[in-house]
């Protein structure tokens, strides 16, 4: 199959990478000449793991290219993926799908045959008929049905998540377009992941659907992590006896500072709008949004709890920025609005963070980035765990409290054992694990 | 096992079959007579065989006494009842506290007493207290062990729980209660040992989870009858990430039933109490309470707008399939809502009518389903037990005044309803797409 792929951002440009290794022809379109300038010099234009060396391995077989030319690639292909940008629209919270728009236009005018269409891009319901009207408007002889195909991928794991999807979901009532749209993910079949036909309607609202309810089960276990501190439970464990009943499952029940990240709270937002729009309101999701903006200041407040109540002059080392391990997209990560508060109550900042520090740069103002985890923590008050990278997970905890003014670990992410930290002659913080625990 | 309702009753039973020696106690001396004569006094699949064989075998016994039994036990289940206390919604802890004074009183020797009802966090330290301000002198440890079982499917989930969750640091007590549930570890059941408090959390927190997911997937098909989706299929593509999971994704009524509606409120009070608010928990049970009246609104749109002098016949009463339990049940609010806007309601319930009747005066009970549905202007499917899942729809139709069907289980095919000549209404399944 010759497939266009427009957007090479992190869903285009995995998506591409992957099914060109299956064997598909893929160009990659992006109309962000620098972004397509880099990926023709081999850099890879973002942190993830394993895709450099994929880019790599289909550019020399000549089954993946880069372009800023669409024409050319869309009018040859038999499927067009739209894939770029659908961020939150400034002021109300909707999806924006000014680019989404702009990309279909631009499809529209080139196709010359048959040609299937398909939105990966997170779309909001009825979407898929505004692409196909302006397809229609523009190429009212040319046959090209609109097929919507989200992503499940998960920055940080996404190659392997592409090529070992829980599902694969096709949204479209048109039975050619499901036969190009099975040719393609063939190969991910045959591995055993079950492709889901379904309508268009549906399949958009599936993405969004279960990009709430994941949110709603993190906000779940961070509500309840409150409580346990606050009764005496320790959350970690109330998550396992949780997890281990099959009709809820043990993931995504890891408590923390709020979720974050490019798609959680942009997702959840617009769903609560296109719900409004429909005079249907969804209450628990719209909660969720609520009680996750409120969460991350309220961490602030946490660290400065941890230091008697007043970060006034007091200096903070923040490690982790991204808003999960193994990134470095810091777009919505928890880290920001922290810090930011954290500075607001007169704190002085200083971060760590392997991968997400250049992109950080560009938000925080007043933060001094640091080279590594002990140099962050120099002379600090506290160190604050935001980001659970591996490489914080077994930090030489003598040599951290040797560095600091005072030996204070506010650990958001429950990554260490209380009990260890405190023998190491911390005072430390977990999230939902009151300190008088002794297990 | 003091108390023998639906959880004593099945607990009971189900460890004189792994071999233990087990006296099931209540006060309620007519539930102990009948028990006696062989009878059982809940609806529970196959619990009439268990309870036989094992009163045979001699290892199940049923008393009003509790002093006997409990001075010569190694472990003391408390299985009472923890109702929602009128007015507050906090749990009603009235039957608990009594039970563990009577219990403390009777102790003999090192015993176990272990929470099986659920109890607010803290309770242990309360039944701890009283035992000990009760008989100072008892060798007593406290644990929280509390169950996971479902009405309808009780003994299977007792003997293949998802875990056992055992609340206590103490060792000897840690002891007993493993070798009580042995035979379900080799199972390759996992026991899982906690404190005390978080065992009594981890109950509340997954039933509360679950009344989430619930509640989350009727918001979804309330959007997407709107958007034009299809909930069935929302739910099968959400459900197939195993983050998620495919269970409790069923579209419907609202949640009911003697847990989900009390717990989720007991735990939001006792949030309240330590000054916290689990928003999401409340937003659940604001939702849930307005949905079943909302339900009622559904019926009569499928109606042309009013329910006055119409004759409604609804299918199921008890608050899920394979029980007889009415407590919370959705039907009831429902039932409420057809009547106060003026419609006739004819019901029907294969083994729940006994219990409905006391909530439900002014209905109509009817023996079967088909004469249920006479002369009826809609049919509204509330439970989804088997024999409604594949009615006789020919005959239904001809017995009903008018061919409405508002399937508030989604267990028909909208495609088949429009082809028998039905107006089809249900849950989240839009009616312009099909
Ligand atoms: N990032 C994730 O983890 C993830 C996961 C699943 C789904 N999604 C969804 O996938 C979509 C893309 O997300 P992303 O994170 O890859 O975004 P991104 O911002 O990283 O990439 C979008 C790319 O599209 C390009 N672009 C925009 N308009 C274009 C046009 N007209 N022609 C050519 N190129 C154009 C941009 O230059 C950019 O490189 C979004 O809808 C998002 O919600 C993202
Ligand atoms: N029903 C379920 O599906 C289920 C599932 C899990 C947990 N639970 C919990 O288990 C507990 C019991 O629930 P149930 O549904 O079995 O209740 P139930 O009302 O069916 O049974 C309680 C029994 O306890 C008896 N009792 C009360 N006080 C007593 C005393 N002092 N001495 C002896 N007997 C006494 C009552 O007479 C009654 O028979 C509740 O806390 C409930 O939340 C119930």
């Amino acid at each position: 199959m010759r497939i266009s792929m427009i957007g090479a951002g992190y869903v285009g440009l995995v998506s591409g990478a992957c099914l060109a290794d299956f064997g598909h022809e893929v160009t990659c379109v992006d109309n962000d000449e620098e972004k397509v300038a880099l990926l023709n010099r081999g850099e890879t234009p973002i942190y993830e793991p394993q895709l450099g060396q994929i880019i790599a391995d289909n550019v020399t077989e000549e089954r993946l290219r880069f372009t800023t030319d669409l024409k050319t690639s869309a009018s040859k292909a038999d499927a067009v993926f739209i894939a770029v940008g659908t961020p939150s629209r400034r002021g109300d919270g909707h999806a924006d799908l000014s680019y989404v728009y702009a990309a279909a236009r631009e499809v529209a005018s080139v196709l010359t045959d048959f040609t299937v269409v398909v939105t990966k891009s997170t779309v909001p319901v009825g979407t898929g008929d505004e692409v196909e009207r302006i397809i229609r408007s523009e190429r009212k002889n040319i046959e090209a049905p609109v097929v919507s195909n989200p992503e499940f991928l998960r920055e940080g794991a996404a190659v392997y998540d592409f090529k070992h999807p829980d599902r694969i979901v096709i949204g479209t009532n048109d039975d050619r377009a499901r036969e190009v749209m099975n040719e393609i993910y063939r190969p991910l079949h045959l591995n055993a992941s079950p492709i889901m036909y379904t309508d268009r309607r549906s399949a958009e609202l599936i993405k969004y659907a279960s990009n709430a309810f994941l949110a709603t089960k993190i906000t779940f276990v961070n509500e309840i992590a409150d409580l346990s501190e606050k009764i005496g439970a320790n959350v970690q464990d109330v998550a396992r006896g949780m997890g281990l009943d099959k009709r809820i499952g043990p993931k995504f029940l890891h408590p923390g500072p709020g979720f974050g990240g490019s798609c959680f709270p942009k997702d959840a937002l617009a769903l609560a709008k296109t719900a409004r729009d429909h005079e249907s309101p969804l209450r628990i999701v719209e909660t969720v949004v609520d009680v996750n903006d409120h969460r991350k200041r309220a961490m602030a407040k946490k660290v400065a709890a941890a230091l008697g109540g007043n970060l006034r002059d007091k200096t903070i080392a923040v490690l982790g920025l991204t808003f999960k391990p193994n990134t470095d997209d810091i777009r919505e990560a928890p880290s920001i609005p922290l810090i930011t508060a954290l500075q607001d109550f007169g704190g002085r900042v200083r971060a760590y963070d392997p991968a997400g520090m250049e992109r950080a740069k560009q938000v925080l103002q007043n933060v001094e980035f640091c080279a590594n985890a002990y140099e962050c923590a120099a002379d600090a008050d506290a160190v604050v765990i935001v980001t659970e990278w591996d490489q914080f997970r077994a930090l030489d905890l003598k040599r951290l409290a040797a560095v600091m003014a005072c030996p204070v670990i506010v650990d958001l992410r429950n990554i260490y054992a209380p009990d260890e930290v405190i023998r190491n002659g911390f005072l430390y913080n977990g999230v939902g694990r009151p300190l008088s625990l002794s297990y | 096992m003091i108390g023998t309702g639906y959880v004593g009753l099945v607990s009971g039973a189900c460890f004189a079959d792994f071999g233990h020696q087990v006296v099931c106690v209540d006060k309620d001396e007519s539930k102990i007579a009948a028990l006696r004569r062989g009878e059982i006094p809940i609806f529970e699949p196959d619990l009439d065989r268990l309870v036989e064989a094992n009163v045979k075998a001699n290892r199940l016994s049923f008393t009003t006494e509790l002093k006997g039994p409990v001075s010569e036990a190694d472990a003391v289940f408390i299985a009472v009842g923890t109702p929602s206390r009128r007015g507050d919604g906090h749990a009603d802890l009235t039957y608990v506290h009594a039970a563990a004074r009577e219990i403390a009183r009777a102790l003999a020797g090192f015993t176990v007493v272990i929470t099986k009802s659920t109890v607010p966090v803290g309770t242990g330290d309360d039944v701890e207290r009283i035992m000990r301000e009760t008989n100072p002198a008892a060798d007593v440890v406290v644990a929280s062990n509390p169950e996971f079982l479902r009405e309808g499917a009780a003994i299977r989930d007792f003997k293949h729980p998802d875990r056992i969750v055992v609340g206590t640091d103490d060792e000897r007590g840690r002891k007993v209660v493993a070798e009580i549930y042995r035979p379900l570890y080799l199972n390759q059941a996992p026991i899982m040992y906690t404190g005390r408090r978080t065992a009594e959390l981890i109950k509340y927190a997954a039933n509360a989870f679950l009344a989430t997911k619930v509640t989350f997937i009727n918001e979804i098909a309330d959007l997407a009858e709107r958007a034009g989706a299809d909930v069935q299929e929302v739910a099968r593509g959400i459900g197939l990430d195993n983050r998620i999971g495919a269970k409790f994704l069923h579209a419907g009524p609202g949640f009911g039933g003697s847990c989900f509606p009390k717990d989720t409120r007991a735990l939001v009070k006792t949030a309240h109490d330590y000054d916290v608010s689990l928003r999401i928990v409340e937003a659940v049970l604001a939702v849930n309470e307005m949905r079943k009246r909302a339900m009622a609104r559904k019926v009569a749109a499928a109606l042309g707008g009013s329910l006055r002098s119409k004759t409604i016949a609804v299918l199921g009463l008890a608050f899920k399939p394979n029980t007889d339990d009415m407590r919370e049940a959705p039907s009831i609010p429902l039932i409420t809502a057809l009547l106060d806007q003026g419609a006739t309601v004819r019901a029907y319930d294969p083994e729940s009518m006994h219990q409905a009747r006391g909530e439900l005066p002014n209905i109509q009970y009817c023996d079967d389903a088909y004469a249920c549905a006479k002369a009826a202007d809609a049919l509204v499917i509330v439970t989804e037990w088997e024999q409604f899942r594949a009615l006789d729809l020919k005959r239904l139709k001809a017995e009903m005044a008018r061919p409405v069907v508002v399937d508030l289980r989604n267990v028909y095919r909208p495609d088949e309803m429009a082809e028998l000549g039905f107006t089809y209404d249900s849950v989240g399944r839009p009616q312009q797409l099909l």
